[in-house]
Parts: structure tokens; sequence; C-alpha cells
């Protein structure tokens, strides 16, 4: 293993999510599963809260999936400095297909227009560079599709 | 019912002016500044109080203040998770610490400062921001609200209008405000739609203000604080929590477009005896504009499909307003103590004593920081609502 966000590595999360980035950097797109009942852990976790479980595993899974939000950022912030000459650029939280709604984060790659909730896209794992402080990513390719109505393929809950 | 419905009351508030970033002092000063004019606010001498309830990343510890304040014995402290989302639930950590006797006199404060911090906004974060958004580009919150948003609008169709309308009621109040950052700044429709993007859906004026400061209020029993001043606030019910479903997801939280209240408004109501209907004036926690929104519709005053309708400029203000909402400015042009402030000017509206004041106001409502992972509400009452 080469990765190199190993040596730098962000505290924010929860460290059971660490083999998806460990994944990415192998190339791999994988996600977390309870190895008992099935249920997605995205971000994964330690115990499955469905059904007390504490083994997982992490099937390979399509990079492909659904817009859920984005949002355009239009300057540069302190701590991702390394992105200013990428400004405008795009984040999405992609809905993946086929995980009951399990949703990745990732940059989409600039098509010069802002995107929509519903397009579809697929996903090209990248190596870490410094943008990402040495973390592999995703990154999401708006798939030359019909671009469905806002809010399709939506799995979220009723309106509270 | 919580039992400690009304059982304890603010008697006391302090507040030091909104300093400019790095120009406000250390913070643990700022913080003693607070908390003695709110000691002498309630009548009471500072060595008296012996709780100390903060939120997020405090670092005024009560027991470094000791000294300063002349404690003569510090019997309760406590620090409520998780970030602005804590700010109520502090209250109420405060409230169970004195109905339970362990202690008489608990300050519930916050104090920053970039004099002796990190940047104001790492300090804010706890630095526990998680690698799915820095990686991709998103550091600051106003990005990740920035991805509630998109859902609020794009995807449940909120109309972007109301973000206009609490940032523009926010300036509106500021300007009966000589104290507020954005006194003296007219938010102008057209001013509002010519600033430039932050991250969309969001402009300049969509996002709170940094500052140096500090904000202090002082907590006892409803009998005793009945004694010292004319008009307590009665604290008539402080949940915190969060429901299945939310919390630090990285995106994974449903529904995506609220702000998390779901399940502590529901308890709000039901403690307090009130619904939203009951409430004379709020002081919703904007972080940025949008997640004050989903507050509101997650508190109950209006739905999605009619928020377009409720949340508008004219609904806002004081003193006539359906549902006037921070009076002294708001994070966006009060100035941002990290949503204390917001206390200080709920209990104002109760006192009488706000330069937006709204007439009768007898239930006076603060949310705590939205989209927080662990969030919390306060409702605040006069004599009458008990
Ligand atoms: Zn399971």
């Amino acid at each position: 293993m080469s990765a190199v966000f190993t040596q730098e590595k962000f505290r924010g999360g929860i460290a059971a999510d660490d083999k998806y980035w460990e994944a990415l950097a192998d190339g791999e797109f994988r996600l977390c599963r309870c190895a008992q009942c099935g249920t997605w852990m995205v971000p994964a976790h330690y115990r499955c809260g469905a059904c007390g479980s504490w083994e997982q595993v992490w099937p390979l899974v399509e990079p492909l999936g659904t817009i859920y939000s984005w949002t355009r950022t239009r300057m540069a912030f302190p701590r991702t400095e390394a992105r200013a000459d990428d400004v405008p650029f795009v984040t999405a939280l992609v809905e993946v297909d086929g995980t009951d709604g399990a949703r990745i984060f990732g940059i989409v790659v600039d098509t010069g227009t802002a995107p929509h909730i519903g397009d579809r896209v697929r996903g090209e794992i990248r190596p870490g560079t410094e943008k990402s402080f040495g973390y592999p990513t995703i990154e999401w390719q708006l798939v030359d599709a019909p671009t469905p109505a806002p809010g399709a393929g939506s799995t979220e809950g009723a309106r509270a | 019912m919580s039992t400690l419905r009304g059982s304890t009351a603010v008697a006391g508030i302090g507040i030091t002016p909104h300093h400019k970033r790095g120009t406000g002092g250390p913070a643990l000063k700022l913080a003693l500044e607070a908390i003695v004019a709110a000691a002498e606010d309630a009548g009471i001498s500072p060595a008296d109080i012996d709780g100390f309830v903060s939120y997020g990343s405090e670092r005024s510890e009560g027991q470094k203040m000791m000294p300063a304040l002349g404690t003569k014995e510090l019997r309760f402290a406590a620090l409520a998770w998780s970030h602005g989302g804590g700010i109520p639930g502090a209250l109420n950590i405060a409230a169970s610490a004195i109905a339970t006797g362990q202690a008489e006199t608990v300050v519930v404060y916050r104090s920053l400062s970039e004099y002796d911090g990190a940047r104001l906004q790492v300090d804010v974060a706890q630095n526990d921001t998680a690698a799915q958004f820095l990686v991709n580009g998103l550091d600051s919150p106003i990005q990740m609200c920035a991805i509630n948003t998109t859902r609020l609008i794009e995807g449940e169709g909120v109309p972007a209008e109301t973000l206009k309308a609490m940032a523009q009621a926010g300036y509106h109040h500021a300007q009966q405000n000589p104290a507020a950052v954005g006194h003296g700044v007219q938010l102008t429709a057209e001013k509002y739609e010519n600033s430039r993007w932050i991250s969309e859906p969001y402009r300049l004026f969509d996002s709170s203000r940094e500052n140096d400061g500090a904000a202090a209020v002082i907590l006892m029993s409803a009998e005793r604080a009945r004694d010292l001043t004319e008009k307590p606030a009665f604290l008539l019910s402080a949940p915190l929590g969060t429901p299945a479903g939310w919390g630090p997801l990285e995106g994974n939280q449903n529904p995506l477009w609220s702000s998390g209240f779901s399940s502590v408004a529901k308890r709000l109501w039901a403690e307090s005896g009130y619904g939203p209907q009951d409430v004379d004036v709020a002081q919703i926690y904007e972080n940025t504009t949008g997640m004050g929104v989903a507050a509101i519709i997650d508190h109950g005053f209006c739905t999605l499909d009619e928020a377009g309708e409720f949340i508008t400029f004219d609904n806002l203000i004081a003193p006539d307003g359906r549902l006037p909402i921070n009076t002294a400015g708001g994070n966006l042009a009060e100035g941002f103590i990290h949503g204390m402030g917001l206390v200080v000017e709920a209990v104002r509206q109760i006192r009488g004593t706000s330069t937006n004041q709204v007439r009768g106001c007898s239930l006076s409502l603060m949310t705590g920081g939205p989209g927080d992972a662990v969030v919390s509400s306060a409702l605040l009452g006069t004599e009458e609502t008990l």
C-alpha cells in the first residue's frame, strides 16, 4: 500500500471507513455492508445497529449513480486552497446505484455548467494529489443520457 | 411534560461588543467580561456562580476563570454536544444541575477570539471535518450547508427567495440595534442579488459573520429568579437530540433538506405544552440562511409547500410579522459569537427590552445550530406562560 493519505490522515470521520479509501487507493470502488443482514453502512461503522453484527463486507460496487445534491464552490477556502485555480468547481453528492441510497461525495468533471439533481453520473477513480490531501478520490462524470426529473431516483424518506 | 418545565429561569444576561476578528483580545478575558456583566445584570456577585456550562469547542473553562471571578466553589461544569447545535441543550444541562441540587447559579456562555484561538472557522468546527468533505473541496460549513440547501430548493421546490427574506430580516432588525455589526448596512434586494456567490446556492449575505466576543446568561431556580428580577425568562423546555437517520453521516442524513430538528421540535412542543402557533418571536440560528429556513420548517411553522408563502420579509420582521426572527440582527447582521447572542436576545424579548421589541411577547423561541449532528431548541416564557 503506497497510499499517501495514511501519513496525514483526517481524524474527523470514523476510522471504520478507512477501508473505503484503501480500496480507492487500490483502484477499487468498494462500499461497506453488514456481513450478517446486508444493511449498507455508509459511512462504515464498527457494528451494525440493525442486527448487532460486528462483521462487515466490502463488495465491489459499480461507480454509477444519480446526483442527489451539489454545490458549485465560487471562492477559494483556507483548507482547500490547493483548489483555488479550479474555482468554480462542482462537488456532488451522488446516490450510488444498487446500494439502497448510499451517498458518496466527489468532484464533478467540469462541463462549464451547473449540474442538476437527478443527473446520471459515472465515477472514475483518481490517485491522490495535493488537492485531495493525498487521498484517492472518485470523480464523477455526467453520463450522456436523458436527464430524469429533479428528485428522481431519490430514496429519501417522507417529508418530516 | 418534563419536570424541568419552568423550574429555572434566566436572571442575568451579558454580552461584549462584536469585535472584528482578531481585535477582541483574549477569549478568556472576553468570557470574564460577559459573565461579570451577566452577574451584575442579575444582581449577584460573580463569586456566587457555582456552575459553568458551554458547548462546541469552548476553551474558557470555568476552572480557568475561578481566580478572576472569586469563585467560592465550582460545583458543576459541563459541555453540550455538538457545535452550535448544542446551545439550547447547554441551557437544559444547566437547568438539570439546578433542579437536582447540584448547583445553584449556573452560567451558560461562549467566548471566541482569534487573538489566541485558531482561525474561528477551524475552532468552531473543532477540526473534525471528515475526509469525504475535505478531499472533495468542501472545507467550510457554508459549502456543506449548501449541499443541504440545494436539496431544499432544487429537490423540494422551496423558493430561493426565502433565503433572501431571512437575510433581509436580520439586516432590517440590525438598523435599530446600534450594537449590531450590520447597523447602518442596508441590505436591499438588489444588494443581496448582486452580491458574489460563495458556494451555490449561497451568496455573501447568506453566511454568518465571524467575530471576537463573548455572551453569557445566568440560570437559577425560578423562585430565586423571581426574588432577584422583575421579569425572569422561564425555561419551559430545551431538548437536545437527534433522530435515527441524522447525525455525522457525511451526506447520508435523511431528509437531507432538513436541519435535523424533527425529533427535538416534537419534544419541545410536547414538553412546553405550546405549539408553533403560540410563539411570539424566534431567534433562528442561521449559520446560513437556507439552514435557518429549514429550521423554521422543521419546527412546524410551515410546511415545505407553504414555505414560500410563509417565509417572507414581511412575516419575519418585528413588531407585526407572523414570526419575527433574529430581532437583534442574528448571526448574519448582529454578529457571530457562535450563536450565543441569540440566547441573550431571546431573553430580552421576554423582558421587553429588545431594540425590535415584539408587543406583548410572552413566548420566545431560540433554535440551535441547524444541520449540526446533534441539535437543540429552547422555549422561554414569561410568568403567565407557566
Ligand atoms: Zn446487520
